[in-house]
């Protein structure tokens, strides 16, 4: 019985037990199904974790890029603006090299310039290379010139990731300039020495990016443009000095030459001048003389004798009157002459002047007509001389005036001179004679002149007068149809 | 205390010094000076820069700093440049300027106690506070020195340091001691007295994916991540093969770090790789602890920017107020920023963004100087005093020094 009871509870023991055991594994599996769908989702967790990390890491890339972009935009257009003023080679270079390139990711920069006449790349400046550097840079960039042109006369923008064909010719640029990655972009101004311009940098962690060729293509662009003005205005800017340089040494030219003119106009007035005063003397005896021998107060003189002594007498006289001439001129030249300037009524001097002249018209039958403005101011000048003048125009219009012609003087106020203008209707002046009028001793040549006498001295006397008196004189005249002198004088305020 | 600080940007070592020593003591409106901190970029590191800083201090005042990426002032953030901060400090602060040279001689370890020892001689009955330390931000063995100079000063006593950096292309950075331009050293300063402070320490990153365990390590070295080759971690979440990731390891890891995390803090840990050793190892800028779990972390500009304003709250709240005779009003203070070179890299041109965050938590007048860093020292949770500083990557701390 006791033994049945032990089997009986051991029997009871063993299936509660089993019972227990049955439901610790069903709660087991449960549990174990709860951890496995926790480690399910840790893991499903850590996947989707793997995804942010690596989406985040492409956008730090972008972002990064995108940052570097703007710096450097901000860079280019900082540079750009300073550059694009500056006028000078030289400056443009220093401008650049105060620069930092390092917000772009570069430390070091180097521009070369290729120079024809000395078949070398000249370097320009330099970033973030001591002075020992450069000078050995530039060696072996110049062994190398050739591959360089290349790159010039192509015009294209390259770099460490550009050119991935010619791994020699990379990292032969990564040794000559200490870099670890490089960007070169060629500066092509139309005007003088091309060139190129190097960024790199020694940094292994920073890889060139298509955004930065295109920025260095665009700030050599810029630098080639700016090298273009600068040596265009540099060129005008010579050339001007140039033309400057040449108009001063011709005007000195012209002024020694001047002085020179000036020096013999001088020596011949002088000359003249005491040329006349020699001839005036024995003039004077020739013509005394003959005054006397004509009177017969040394005896009777034959008729062909007195005949030939009066035109002695003659052309004595006309011999004096054109030494008196040339010495006016001389005088006036020289500013010896003083003219007694006084107000003068234009209108009397005029009347004057052609009361002398009437009777000549007279028997030409040639109308004299004057023309005076009602209101016109009196003239500061030397009565004398002013007659003279009038005289000597008056003269002249009569004698190359045919019968029946006419005179006209006319006066009237022009700005602020006063012009009076003596008009005929002469045979007139041929054109190639008008420049030669005013010149001493030149004679027209034409049939009047061949028969009457002149010294050719009377316009030029006339011109002389006129300018001493600071007025300006000109003739117009038409062939045949008559001539007009014109003189200014100016009104007296 | 008064507080002087002058910028410049100036392409020449010695007319940088000049400007920024002359602007630093316009600003400073005291006669006496007790300490100049220098900040520069590298193209200014060299001995004409000291030599002309200490001249134009006219040879008394203690110079320590470093060179950086870029330096850190209220002016801005700039890539070249020289920042000199200039203190004159109350009668009841005392500091000692020290230096270690060689440290890959005579092991990070060893170097860190002598350093520590040299800060301690001459403080031996006045109350230390704080201790700043600038050490090469390229020396592998970063916590050791840590290690070292905690045997020193005390595991938890506070320490903030900045290893100085280069300009990203981690080939040398330097330290400024007095005249001297050097490698392989780290400088210190030990304050005591009555310094008042404020330390936040932030970084922003956030774990991602499952975690996984450091199963085997040595020093600054994961040998294995979960019984496989460390390098697996990045293998598998970037889809990128060895030789691959192995020249761009410095750069992801800056995006994607290594967060460890440790009993009794609570926040993880960050550490950027350096480099991957042909059998799959990674090696670490900092220690690594074999059996600790780790995660990969990721971070964004918006975390980062969040991160800035922790820290930045955390350097407001004063730790030590016991200057009871000082009215508020008269307490002027500075902030140093050390903020990580990876920070700078993540947030690019919003890095101004985050200067202005710090601008305006502290208020426009308070002098900021500060600079990038390969790595920075201080307590990982900097709320507690209590808190041991690490070897850290990645973060922002953000020193908040009145007196």
């Amino acid at each position: 019985m006791a033994n049945l009871f032990t089997i009986l509870s051991l029997a009871i023991a063993i299936v509660s037990l089993a019972i227990v055991l049955m439901l610790k594994i069903n709660k087991m599996k449960k549990l174990q199904a709860i951890v496995d769908k926790l480690k399910k989702s840790l893991e499903e967790m850590d996947e989707q974790a793997k995804l942010i990390v690596r989406t985040d890491i492409e956008l730090n890339k972008t972002h990064e890029e995108l940052d570097k972009k703007i710096t450097g935009l901000y860079a280019l257009q900082r540079l750009s603006r300073i550059i694009s003023t500056t006028m000078e080679e030289s400056q443009i270079f220093k401008i650049i090299e105060s620069t930092s390139f390092e917000d772009l990711g570069f430390e070091k920069a180097f521009a070369l310039l290729w120079d024809a006449q000395e078949n070398n790349f000249i370097p320009h400046l330099s970033i973030g290379y001591l002075h020992g550097e450069i000078e050995a840079i530039k060696p072996q960039v110049n062994s190398d010139r050739d591959i360089y042109l290349d790159l010039i006369k192509a015009g294209k923008t390259f770099s460490s990731i550009s050119v991935p064909h010619n791994a020699a010719l990379r990292e032969r640029i990564n040794h000559i300039f200490k870099v670890n990655s490089f960007v070169i972009s060629p500066v092509l101004p139309k005007e003088g020495n091309k060139g190129f311009f190097f960024v790199g940098t020694e940094n292994t962690d920073i890889a060139i990016t298509e955004g930065d060729e295109e920025l260095l293509t665009i700030l050599s662009n810029q630098l080639g443009q700016a090298l273009e003005n600068a040596r265009l205005f540099e060129k005008t800017w010579h050339a001007q000095q140039g033309l400057e340089k040449k108009v001063e040494e011709r005007t000195r030219e012209l002024t020694l030459v001047l002085e020179e003119v000036k020096k013999i106009s001088k020596r011949k007035t002088d000359f003249i001048s005491s040329v006349s005063h020699e001839l005036r003397t024995p003039l004077t005896s020739i013509k005394g003389y003959a005054s006397i021998l004509i009177e017969e107060k040394l005896g009777h003189l034959p008729e062909a004798a007195k005949e030939r002594l009066e035109k002695i007498n003659r052309h004595s006289d006309e011999l004096v009157h054109m030494v008196n001439e040339l010495l006016d001129i001389a005088r006036i030249e020289s500013g010896r002459a003083v003219m007694k300037m006084e107000e003068q009524e234009l209108k009397t001097v005029i009347s004057n002047a052609a009361d002398l002249i009437l009777i000549q018209c007279k028997n030409k039958n040639i109308e004299l007509i004057t023309n005076i403005q009602k209101d016109i101011p009196r003239v500061l000048a030397d009565r004398v001389q002013l007659e003279r003048v009038f005289i000597n125009l008056l003269g002249n219009a009569v004698k190359f005036t045919p019968e029946n012609g006419k005179i006209t003087i006319k006066a009237h106020t022009e700005d602020n001179v006063i012009q009076v203008d003596i008009s005929d209707t002469g045979i007139g002046i041929p054109p190639e004679s008008l420049s030669m009028l005013f010149e001493e001793f030149y004679r027209v040549d034409n049939p009047i002149n061949q028969q009457v006498k002149g010294t050719g001295l009377g316009l030029s006397l006339v011109k002389h007068i006129i300018e001493a008196h600071k007025g300006k004189i000109w003739a117009e005249s038409k062939t045949g149809k008559g001539s007009t002198f014109s003189f200014t004088l100016p009104i007296n305020e | 205390m008064n507080i002087g600080i002058g910028l410049s940007t100036e392409k020449d070592p010695i007319s940088a010094a000049r400007e920024a020593t002359r602007l630093a003591g316009i600003n400073i409106h005291s006669e006496k000076i007790d300490l100049a901190i220098v900040f520069s970029s590298i193209d200014l590191s060299c001995v004409g820069l000291l030599k002309t800083i200490n001249v134009s201090l006219k040879g008394h005042v203690p110079i320590v700093g470093c060179s950086s990426a870029a330096i850190i002032s209220n002016q801005g953030i700039f890539k070249h440049g020289l920042v000199v901060m200039l203190l004159s400090l109350t009668a009841n602060v005392y500091f000692n300027i020290a230096c270690v040279r060689d440290i890959k001689k005579k092991t990070a370890l060893s170097a860190g106690r002598e350093l520590g020892e040299k800060l301690l001689s001459g403080f031996r009955d006045i109350r230390r506070d704080l201790s700043v330390i600038f050490s090469d931000g390229l020396i592998d063995e970063g916590s050791n020195l840590i290690y070292g100079l905690q045997e020193r000063l005390g595991k938890s006593f506070p320490l903030v340091g900045a290893s100085a950096s280069d300009n990203m292309r981690f080939l040398r950075t330097y330290l400024y001691f007095n005249e001297e331009v050097l490698t392989d050293s780290a400088v210190g300063i030990l304050w005591g007295g009555k310094l008042n402070f404020g330390l936040g320490i932030q970084h922003g990153w956030k774990p991602l994916g499952k975690p996984r365990t450091i199963t085997k390590s040595g020093g600054n070295i994961i040998y294995e991540i979960d019984g496989e080759p460390a390098v697996k971690i990045y293998e598998e979440y970037l889809a990128r093969g060895l030789s691959e990731l192995q020249k761009e390891i410095r750069r992801i890891s800056i995006l994607y770090p290594i967060g460890m995390y440790l009993a009794g803090e609570q926040e993880y840990l960050l550490r950027n790789i350096l480099s991957i050793e042909n059998n799959g190892s990674l090696r670490p800028q900092g220690n690594v602890i074999e059996g600790s779990t780790i995660r990969l972390m990721i971070g964004t500009k918006e975390s980062c920017l969040n991160a800035t304003r922790q820290a930045l709250n955390g350097a407001k709240k004063i730790l030590f107020a016991p200057i009871v005779e000082i009215t508020k009003s008269e307490i002027k203070n500075f902030v140093f920023v050390f903020d990580s070179v990876s920070r700078y890299m993540l947030l690019r041109r919003e890095a101004n963004q985050e200067l202005e965050i710090i601008k305006e938590g502290f208020g426009k007048d308070t002098p900021i100087i500060g600079l990038y860093t390969y790595g920075e020292q201080a307590p990982l949770k900097a709320i507690s005093y209590q808190g041991q500083s690490y070897f850290h990557n990645q973060t922002i701390a953000v020193l908040n020094i009145g007196g």
